[in-house]
């Protein structure tokens, strides 16, 4: 379908983008993979939307200080080929090369997709086992957000009215974790029916420290909290995991119910940890 | 898709049935709630702009209240169709007094339909409880504000 008309301004400084988003029916526009396809079907109509992909710079991945400095609108596919990710995050850049198609990862962005907040999305799982940090700016101010704090319910952020998303910071890591992405895409759509991202580090062959996200089970992305202290507590992982999604909310549709999520959750939880243990060294 | 769950609003019964029967605090708490009018005994028409990321919509419903039942409880009848779809909730509501006030308890059922249900199948059950949990916290905090001043409503 054709989208209704809107206005389209493709500003080169984030100055001018703030100035073009204050007020009425805007949307800031990065990839375009949630964004269009839902102006396409008339379920978004915009007024006015402005275009991140001509501010130079925005895109950048660098690292300052031990962090991981990760532009807005670095592509998926920047964040999976990226030497720098693939070295120093290896989590995210496996996270970031299950996303979606080649199309898609081509297109879409980091920050995009953090702003769009689908509660099935894939990075959320990641950034939270990571504790990264959002950075948010503004005309007047700049604010860090924890990935915790950030997703708040489905498509529903910390991002204020006026803010966008510039940077994704996440700490390096110095080779020694273990880590792994497993997720259960759905057939048709890609987004993941359950995704958990793992992180262990072992210390005299134990576990000394664990971090697990988990995406697509619940109303939005979250650390199992209780299986993580469980493991650096040495319980055995079958225990950990069984842990996850009691008294959690779980989502459910036609492909897949609450208890079944639930249950996913779990399994893929597993298989995560066990592969993160044998990475680690 | 069955809907159920419970909340509990820090109120006694009687007060939190009066509020729920209430139009303003009703207009108030409903998320994307633009105007509620009366228009007939226990019957409400609705304008309704549903904003959920970048989706938004305008839908213009009516609000039934059927089978009173003061203050144990009533069904609850909600339809709404815009461009985008339409909408059909038909639940019960189930009021108890608990710890910390009274808890509604609903079980009902809701049917979408049109562009909206053909695209986000997969996320209506999430959304819906969404904006049944905003409703609820809307109508907590009403129900708060209001707390000294029972029967403003007459």
């Amino acid at each position: 379908m054709i989208p209704q008309p809107f206005e389209y301004s493709a500003p080169s400084t984030l100055q001018e983008a703030f100035e073009l988003i204050a007020g009425g029916e805007r949307k800031v526009l990065a990839g375009g993979m949630s964004l269009i396809p839902l102006m396409k079907l008339r379920l978004a109509s915009p007024e006015h939307v402005v275009d991140l992909g001509r501010v130079p710079d925005l895109n950048q991945i660098t690292e300052a200080g031990g962090v991981l400095h990760i532009g807005a609108t670095a592509t998926h596919h920047d964040l999976e080929s990226s030497p720098l990710i693939r070295g120093r995050c290896p989590l995210l850049a496996e996270a970031a090369s299950q996303i979606g198609d080649i199309q898609v990862r081509n297109r879409g962005t980091i920050g995009g997709s953090l702003a769009h907040a689908d509660p099935a999305a894939d990075y959320p799982a990641s950034l939270l086992a990571l504790e990264a940090q959002v950075r948010l700016a503004s005309a007047k101010s700049e604010r860090t957000v924890y990935a915790g704090d950030f997703f708040l319910d489905p498509f529903t952020t910390a991002i204020e009215p006026g803010e966008i998303i510039v940077q994704v910071l996440v700490p390096a890591e110095a080779g020694k974790e273990g880590y792994r992405y497993e997720k259960l895409p759905h057939p048709a759509s890609g987004f993941a029916i359950v995704g958990v991202a793992a992180r262990i580090v072992k210390s005299d062959g134990k576990i000394a420290f664990a971090r697990i996200g988990i995406t697509g089970m619940g109303p939005h992305a979250f650390r199992a909290l209780a299986a993580e202290k469980l493991l650096e507590d040495g319980a055995p992982v079958e225990k950990a995991v069984a842990t996850i999604g009691q008294g959690e909310e779980a989502n459910s549709d036609l492909y897949a119910s609450a208890d079944y999520r639930r249950h996913l959750a779990r399994v893929r939880a597993k298989r995560a940890i066990q592969v993160a243990l044998s990475r680690a060294s | 898709m069955k809907i159920a769950g419970a909340h509990v609003i820090p109120v006694e019964p009687e007060r939190a049935y009066a509020l729920l029967q209430d139009p303003a605090v009703l207009g108030k708490s409903m998320p994307g709630c633009d105007a509620l009018e009366q228009i007939g005994e226990s019957e409400y028409h609705m304008k309704m702009k549903m904003v959920l990321a970048s989706i938004s919509g305008l839908f213009d419903g009516k609000v039934r209240i059927a089978e009173p039942n003061p203050p144990a409880g009533f069904r609850l009848i909600v339809e709404g169709s815009g461009k985008i779809g339409f909408m059909r909730g038909d639940g019960l509501l189930t009021l108890s007094a608990a710890e910390g006030g009274t808890q509604v308890a609903y079980d009902g059922s809701v049917e979408v339909g049109g562009t909206i249900a053909s695209v986000g199948q997969r996320l209506l059950d999430t959304t819906a409880k969404m904006i049944i949990k905003r409703f609820f916290n809307k109508l907590s905090a009403e129900a708060a504000a209001s707390g000294g001043a029972a029967g403003s409503g007459g």
